[in-house]
């Protein structure tokens, strides 16, 4: 892979993934937005129910699947610039831990979720059906986003083709599951 | 393939500084947030504000330093500010009201 060795100008702006990717992104983004909306609405139809339900959340757990989340990305980000350097190996160990930031996230959510199970905190609260939802469709999302790596990560194999626009799909998939858990992380944790 | 648009060497030190930057945010805000057994029934107005304002910042930077969006086209740069912009205030106005 060949490396531009001037600053951008205009001209050379790009489409980072491809068309298809992103309306897919555009897409989600936009019917996340929609539950979000959905979520505050019946939140300020009951604002101290849900209010007292939020406190039940560990906001720790919270912050620390956020910084494991980003780290993901940044790993992500890394084996996007590695395939472009001509590195496909290192971009494969970058994507392997990239994927497993994705392992773990899911391993503290599902810890998450049987410990609010545990204390009772079942889907008969409004609060906490919002939660389940939110966070359930939010880790499918991840789960696709882990077959989607893989898919990347077999694309770097040797004798493959290698090519990077495959990685940079793959790449931009998961990074918008990341940007999805920062709005989430928000709402659910932080703003009670 | 098409050329990417900077060296890589700066793409590294963007995606590395805005993996830094994300994470004290996230970090800020749980400091910013009282714990569970603080009395108070809400966070506070200013305190979602700020809030707000870091998790849209957050947002920002993952699309454009991590999604690239930063050397992206017109059209998908406006695309994606009009996201951040409408659901970021639309959140904060019902929170408000």
């Amino acid at each position: 892979m060949s490396t531009a060795a001037t600053r951008p100008r205009p001209a050379e702006r790009r489409l980072p993934g491809d068309v298809d990717m992103w309306v897919m992104v555009l897409g989600d983004l936009f019917f996340f937005g929609c539950y979000f909306v959905t979520y505050m609405v019946f939140r300020a139809q009951s604002v101290d129910e849900f209010t007292a339900a939020q406190r039940h959340l560990n906001v720790g757990i919270g912050v620390v699947n956020t910084v494991v989340l980003l780290t993901s990305s940044l790993f992500a980000a890394l084996a996007v610039i590695a395939v472009r350097e001509g590195e496909p190996r290192h971009a494969r160990r970058l994507l392997l831990a990239t994927g497993a930031c994705g392992v773990l996230f899911t391993l503290v959510k599902v810890y998450e979720w049987q410990a609010k199970i545990g204390q009772g905190h079942t889907m008969s609260d409004e609060f906490f059906s919002f939660y389940y939802v939110l966070t359930g469709v939010h880790l499918a999302h991840l789960a696709l986003g882990l077959l989607i790596l893989g898919v990347a990560f077999r694309e770097l194999g040797p004798l493959r083709a290698r090519r990077a626009t495959i990685v940079e799909q793959g790449v931009l998939f998961w990074h918008m599951i990341d940007l999805l858990w920062v709005v989430i992380f928000a709402l659910l944790y932080l703003m009670r | 393939m098409t050329e990417p648009s900077t060296p890589p060497h700066r793409d590294k030190r963007a995606v590395l500084s805005a993996w830094a930057v994300l994470s004290a945010a996230t970090v800020l805000a749980w400091l910013l947030t009282p714990g569970e057994s603080q009395s108070a029934t809400t966070v506070g107005n200013e305190l979602v504000a700020a809030i707000v304002v870091l998790g849209a910042v957050k947002s920002r930077l993952i699309i454009r330093y991590f999604m690239e969006v930063r050397h992206a086209p017109r059209r998908l740069r406006h695309a994606t500010d009009a996201w951040l912009i409408v659901l970021w205030l639309t959140l904060l106005t019902i929170y408000l009201i």
